[in-house]
């Protein structure tokens, strides 16, 4: 197997952003039935190595694919718009503010009586700006437009890490 | 020369024969033993109809260590060579587990020792004694040698510990198939017997270890979406928690260890008879009787209780579940009698728990089913199981931080790479700090593994690029490999496991366990070499009837072919160093064959499948 063929390529779909999560699941299963090291069990070890290392490529690709925002930055690296390109990109300064705002109402929570309504209506707000994000960065890639994707890509990262934060604050306050 | 016999394509060469293959649940109280035998799991009984082991180990000056319930019965007048619970001590130093009943030897990090009047023992060793008297008790029953085994470990068990049950193992003289996280193998059981599919939530509160899993069955794939847990909470905990409530109730400063021992017989006794009464008497030979109610039992172990439901509530989450879209809650492991863990468990998932399988034999059992699979009795066999890894492994960075490199239930197997440079001109070594666990500083994470990277070419400060690659097969263990990317220079690796056995350590204790003159070391390690030579025969025999005419060349086929008849024609010889290069060359000359083997596979099912979906477009038309 060529380790080095695109995700996309291995799961033998065609390479666009937009895929059916069922679709996606039933070839995972159908690799995994063929390569998964317990397929391969009774085998020499030559073949249970190969069997690792072929498993863990479609376990990583498995990853990729059925996740939207790493789908996206997956796509965007085979077009040159690696890591490193991504993260010297600039963003512009009406999204920065309003990410500063939602990060200074994040972190007076923890002083609130009540903050359960309050983180969730954070969560909603960025449930609805990754939305929004969400569908630019579809027609970005799907016109192969990859600089409005790439600053789609971007911010849907901030917003992704400011979920976890806030996912992470609820599940201190929930625990006590 | 011997002549190989061809059958034709899709027969066999010989009639099949069912290889011999066993389920061992190593547990912290009891240990088990399952093989799948006419087409069902059972568990195996000893000779007096016993199926639970206790995972007792006593051992005297001279003589060979005693399992079961003959050490079991020791246990009070040799507090000290009586060891009990040793899976707590798996892969663990002394400052992991302070305040022992036992006396600890060994330093203050690498695996703990165990002072004995047979001198130091090892968790290992103790280990590999219960794993003796299970697989002998496998011969027995099969009348046969054993192909492999599948030995079950907590989900939540690190590397350590997975890789020190690994070693008992071996030192047992078994072949490992896999290792299988405890709550999957329940699900298994649960799920092939009742043939429900959806999601399902695992609770496993044994005597020393606590795992939830979440996994979603469908059609035999049982996939893991999230585990959590605690491998230092179970059932010796709460009799810790009675024990210390009696010492206090008799005003008892220090007790002595074989007081101390009693004291935990007595609690243990107590739980369990209050889980069908509201009230006991406590007793300890020697001291005035106690009552202890349920009520008080409770307050004392409601903490406990507490934790696996937070647990719980976090594997949820990490499996992006809600309570709501639970369809079943299996109970599993004997401390799960409690009624107040019952409670607890039914109030938080909002339904009754299964309580229809036998929460001791299960995970046996569920062992048992996969190892049929694995050891190749069951080719036609649905079933799959995805695992996942229960603890993030990242590395040791600037300023004591741990980065993370593999996030916590990632599916297995997994490979990550991660690249790093030099901070020196001309520096040729590099030490990498390998760690698990969830916590952002070093300290609170568990360290796995120091690893020295060595001969990296001499370049200036900033321009090499070592590119190491972090694998986790599917028994949960972790594989370091480093490459030099500029230059394509492996670099070199020393291993210093933090707390696992180094290889050769591992051989001494084979050879001192080994009651064997030379000769028979050799003619051991003989029929092992020879037991490998025909497995490859066989396996490759079976794969050139099925494929060899479609993926090989004739050349290529015929290349094959003269090696294994070299091969099985020096099967007959006595030379263990001739049959291990024989062996070894057929298999490397058979490597690209299996890669062949395995793409054509993956097409086939994946054209399958596309015919599969055309089908059911027309349907839908």
């Amino acid at each position: 197997m060529d380790l080095t063929q695109s995700y996309f390529a291995l799961f033998d779909l065609p390479v666009r952003f937009e895929v059916d999560d069922q679709n996606v699941a039933q070839r995972y299963r159908a690799l995994q039935k063929q390569l998964h090291p317990d397929r391969h069990a009774a085998g020499n070890p030559q073949e249970q190595r190969l069997a690792v290392q072929y498993s863990a490529f479609v376990n990583e690709a498995y990853e990729t694919l059925r996740n939207p925002l790493r789908r996206a930055i997956y796509m965007l690296a085979q077009q040159g718009y690696d890591r490193d390109v991504l993260s010297s990109r600039q963003v512009d300064g009406g999204f920065l503010i309003q990410q500063m705002d939602l990060r200074e109402k994040l972190e007076s929570v923890s002083g609130l009586v009540d903050p359960e309504p309050v983180l969730d209506h954070i969560l909603t707000e960025i449930g609805a700006d990754s939305a929004q994000l969400m569908s630019q960065l579809a027609s970005g890639l799907a016109a192969e437009d990859y600089e409005i994707s790439a600053t789609a890509v971007l911010k849907l990262q901030y917003l992704d890490k400011l979920r976890a934060e806030a996912e992470q604050m609820e599940s201190w306050l929930l625990e006590g | 020369m011997a002549l190989l016999q061809i059958s034709e394509p899709g027969q066999a060469a010989a009639p099949h024969e069912g290889k011999h293959a066993l389920g061992i649940d190593l547990g912290t109280t009891n240990s088990l033993v399952a093989s799948v035998r006419s087409g069902s799991a059972e568990t195996l009984p000893d000779a007096a109809g016993n199926m639970l082991l206790p995972s007792v180990v006593y051992y005297s000056a001279q003589g060979v260590p005693q399992v079961g319930n003959a050490a079991l019965t020791l246990a009070s007048e040799y507090p000290l060579d009586t060891l009990q619970s040793v899976k707590r001590f798996m892969g663990r130093s002394r400052n992991d587990v302070a305040g022992s009943e036992y006396q600890l030897g060994g330093g203050e990090e690498g695996q703990v020792r165990f002072l004995t009047s047979a001198g130091e023992i090892t968790p290992v060793e103790a280990s590999a004694a219960i794993l003796n008297v299970l697989a002998e008790r496998g011969r027995n029953t099969l009348g046969a040698d054993i192909d492999g085994v599948v030995i079950t470990v907590p989900a939540y068990f690190d590397d350590a510990q997975r890789q020190a049950t690994k070693d008992a193992a071996q030192l047992a003289g078994l072949k490992v198939l896999r290792l299988l996280n405890e709550p999957t193998a329940a699900a298994v059981a649960y799920g092939l017997d009742s043939g429900d599919d959806g999601v399902v939530a695992v609770y496993d509160l044994g005597g020393g270890t606590f795992d939830v899993s979440i996994l979603r069955l469908d059609r035999g794939v049982f996939e893991v979406l999230a585990t959590g847990g605690d491998s230092a909470l179970g059932g010796d905990d709460f009799d810790a928690l009675i024990a210390a409530w009696a010492q206090q109730e008799y005003s008892l400063q220090e007790p002595e260890p074989a007081q101390a021992r009693a004291l935990l017989t007595a609690a243990r006794a107590a739980k369990q008879a209050l889980s069908d009464v509201e009230q006991v008497n406590f007793t300890v030979p020697g001291l005035p009787e106690l009552t202890l109610t349920r009520e008080v039992l409770e307050g004392l172990v409601q903490p406990l209780v507490k934790r696996t439901i937070l647990a719980s509530k976090r594997a949820l989450r990490d499996a992006g579940v809600a309570t709501t879209d639970i369809d079943s809650v299996v109970l599993v492991g004997g401390s799960t009698r409690v009624p107040l863990v019952r409670a607890a468990v039914s109030e938080f998932f909002g339904r009754e728990p299964l309580a229809d399988i036998d929460p001791d034999t299960v995970v046996a059992v569920g062992a048992a089913l996969q190892a049929d699979v694995l050891v190749g009795n069951k080719p036609d066999s649905d079933m799959l199981l995805l695992d996942v890894i229960p603890l993030s492994l990242g590395l040791e960075t600037m300023g004591g931080l741990m980065e993370r490199v593999i996030e916590r239930n990632t599916t297995i197997p997994v490979a990550k790479a991660q690249e790093f440079t030099t901070y020196k001109d001309g520096q040729t070594a590099m030490s990498i700090h390998v760690l698990q666990g969830e916590r952002e500083m070093v300290e609170g994470c568990r360290s796995l593994a120091r690893f020295e990277l060595r001969d990296i070419p001499p370049m200036a400060a900033g321009a090499a690029r070592i590119r190491v690659t972090f694998q986790v097969d599917a028994d949960g263990l972790l594989n370091v490999s480093a490459r030099e990317e500029t230059t394509g220079v492996e670099t070199g690796i020393t291993i210093k496991p933090s707390y696992g056995l180094e290889e050769d350590e591992i051989a001494e204790m084979l050879r001192a366990s080994w009651e064997f003159a030379a000769e028979d070391m050799q003619s051991r390690q003989l029929a092992e070499q020879r037991l490998d030579a025909r497995q490859l025969l066989e396996n490759l025999q079976s794969a050139l009837d099925q494929d060899g005419a479609t993926l090989l060349e004739t050349a290529e086929r015929e290349a094959l072919l003269a090696q294994m008849a070299a091969l099985a024609a020096g099967q007959e010889l006595d030379d263990i160093q001739t049959l291990k290069m024989a062996t070894d060359s057929l298999a490397r000359a058979s490597e690209s064959f299996a890669a062949r083997r395995m793409d054509a596979s993956i097409k086939q099912a994946l054209t399958g499948l596309s015919v599969a979906q055309l089908d059911q477009l027309g349907e839908a038309d």
